[in-house]
């Protein structure tokens, strides 16, 4: 069955789409990731233009988030403040990110950008994956303790003005480094399509020193506000957000992910996290495959922006 | 004043429910004051202006040919004038159909006549890009900017159009991709020819390879004596906008007669209102976006929740 995608302008069978959801929805119901980094790519490779996925995965990753940080908010897991500063610096990096994608359309280079960022991001949060989790199975089969928290230091973070008492994560600390994480954050996931929790979560943890029990649930409050913000300026700065495709992938997302977190209980944490950046490492490699290999069309044809 | 943890959802809900209904509500209303600028479908008979005529427009006293007959002159039509580009659309066929009117050809087989029926869609501009290896990566290093390339170009015939008349009499018509009307942005006049001539040549290739561009060697076949016709297919991917058809009747490379009609090319139903609704009021469609967005993650969360007692 074959559906005209209004903002993609192409025709597109619904199935492929909803399978798309539902098969990366699955892996992110079972890793408990936000699974923007895969869709995204993935939709490109299927040929819808790389803005129109980057656009639209923003108004899906509203839809795969919004539940988790209801869910998390309720077992008060949520350290508002800190989310509130986090997106306030996320919606700024946003605006940021959603003119960039502009630019680069105008000037088409935002495929080579999306993907040397994709190459960039990917690959070093993937190696660090698998060096991780393969030290801790490696230890664990030792039979030593695994301690994933390193013990709390003072370090240059905490000489910054502007302190502020942030009681749920038990920290005073200065403004600026959750408005800077938080606005690199909202960058990225302006321009690469994605939440962005896999730069945040990490960032939280061994730069703000945010307790690891509010660390997720923070996280999906601040995505949800920022990836909102995003479709809003997506959709009104570049036109790249089409809501039937998003739809199709929200429906075969949600769905997927219930079965995916089912999957994810059978495994151990560890083995999960080397299955992820394995994952994580195929997605990269074959984006830069893409980017070294001589292509077999040297041209590339595209509408004028800005006259439609 | 402390609500039950739980109680506050129902309200989230309703007010999300209410605000997406409302939502919903709003988009017929507002395509349809944005209809407006669609306007209505033009005259479908025509002679297109601007364009050479080469042949003599038809006088309203008939005058005999030299011959003392009737000149042969030609009068075509298209199975629909409009075509519309819906949510189910994938792709559709037009009939251009025509007679030669005095026609002198005994049979239809007998190849007395050629008649070329050139489909043209709306010149759009364009950017063609081409790649380069830059340090070991393949990135869009050079490009040049179209003012006007047709979006959609078809082209059928009785039999090969290199057969039918001299290059520069195809030329002058636009028949044939090589007579694609391309003009380059002014700043880039000073293009090389044989740079310029690969650009062209890339995006021709590249049109065609979406099927945008295509060419039917025999694509036209008479029926009788002076009934002819020629099936177009129109992709899915078809710009839209208007189209026009051209008609032209050849003999021994000459051409006697030519024809022009329009067909409207235009977004209906749901198709239309979703992208009206994005271009016409983007800050709205991407509200609307959102409130779909978590509409569906809390419909999911609380449909799975329920599941699992």
């Amino acid at each position: 069955m074959n559906f005209y995608l209004p903002i993609a302008e192409m025709s597109a069978n619904i199935f492929v789409f909803l399978g798309m959801g539902a098969a990366v929805g699955f892996l992110s119901g079972m890793f408990g990731v936000g699974g923007g980094f895969l869709m995204t790519p993935l939709l490109i490779f299927s040929g819808i233009p790389a803005a129109v996925a980057v656009g639209t995965e923003a108004a899906q990753i509203v839809a795969s988030s919004v539940s988790g940080a209801i869910a998390q908010y309720r077992r008060k897991n949520v350290d508002i403040k800190m989310g509130v500063v986090l997106l306030t610096g996320g919606i700024f990096g946003s605006a940021i990110g959603v003119q960039v994608v502009k630019i680069l359309r105008q000037i088409g280079q935002f495929e080579l950008f999306v993907s040397l960022t994709y190459v960039t991001f990917l690959g070093i949060i993937g190696t660090l994956m698998l060096i991780e989790s393969l030290n801790t199975m490696h230890k664990a089969r030792g039979g030593k303790q695994v301690s994933a928290r390193r013990p709390g230091q003072h370090n240059w973070i905490h000489g910054l003005p502007f302190k502020m008492r942030f009681h749920r994560s038990k920290l005073y600390i200065s403004a600026i480094p959750p408005l800077m994480i938080g606005a690199f954050v909202g960058f990225l996931g302006a321009i690469m399509g994605v939440g962005g929790g896999f730069v945040m979560v990490p960032a939280m943890i061994y730069l703000l020193r945010v307790p690891t029990n509010v660390v997720v649930g923070t996280s999906l409050f601040q995505i949800v506000f920022v990836t909102a913000a995003t479709t809003i300026m997506h959709a009104t700065q570049n036109h790249t957000v089409d809501i039937v495709l998003a739809m199709l992938l929200m429906v075969g997302g949600v769905i997927g992910a219930q079965f995916g977190a089912v999957a994810g209980e059978k495994l151990k944490g560890e083995q999960l996290r080397a299955l992820l950046a394995g994952l994580v490492l195929l997605v990269c490699l074959r984006i830069a495959y893409g980017l070294v290999v001589p292509p077999s069309e040297l041209y590339s044809i595209g509408g004028v922006l800005g006259g439609h | 004043m402390t609500l039950p943890a739980n109680s506050w959802r129902p309200v989230l809900f309703g007010a999300l429910l209410g605000l997406g209904v409302m939502a919903l509500a709003l988009i017929p209303l507002l395509s349809r004051s944005a209809q407006v600028a669609y306007a209505a479908p033009p005259a479908t008979q025509q002679t297109v202006p601007g364009q050479p005529v080469a042949a003599p427009q038809q006088p309203a006293q008939p005058v005999l040919g030299p011959d003392g007959r009737m000149p042969e002159s030609v009068e075509a039509d298209v199975s629909t004038r409009s075509v519309a580009v819906t949510s189910s659309f994938t792709g559709t066929e037009i009939i251009v159909f025509g007679t030669v009117e005095h026609s002198r050809q005994p049979t239809a087989e007998s190849g007395y006549y050629d008649v070329v029926v050139v489909v043209d869609g709306t010149p759009s501009p364009i950017v063609a890009r081409r790649k380069a290896n830059v340090a070991g990566l393949w990135i869009n290093a050079n490009s040049i900017r179209f003012d006007k390339v047709p979006s959609y170009y078809a082209i059928a015939s009785t039999r090969p159009i290199e057969e039918i008349a001299d290059p520069q009499v195809l030329d002058k018509y636009r028949i044939g991709f090589q007579s694609v009307h391309m003009s380059a942005a002014p700043q880039q006049a000073q293009l090389a020819p044989e740079e310029m001539a690969e650009y062209r040549q890339a995006v021709i290739r590249l049109k065609e390879k979406d099927q945008l561009y295509q060419k039917k060697e025999t694509g036209v076949a008479f029926i009788g004596r002076s009934l002819f016709r020629s099936a177009i297919s129109l992709p899915a991917n078809v710009p839209v906008g208007p189209l026009v058809t051209h008609t032209y009747l050849f003999k021994d490379g000459k051409l006697l007669s030519r024809h022009s009609n329009s067909v409207m090319l235009q977004r209906e139903g749901l198709e239309r209102y979703l992208h009206n609704f994005a271009f016409e009021y983007p800050i709205f469609y991407g509200i609307f976006a959102v409130f779909i967005a978590v509409a569906a993650g809390l419909i999911a969360s609380t449909l799975f929740k329920r599941g699992a007692h």
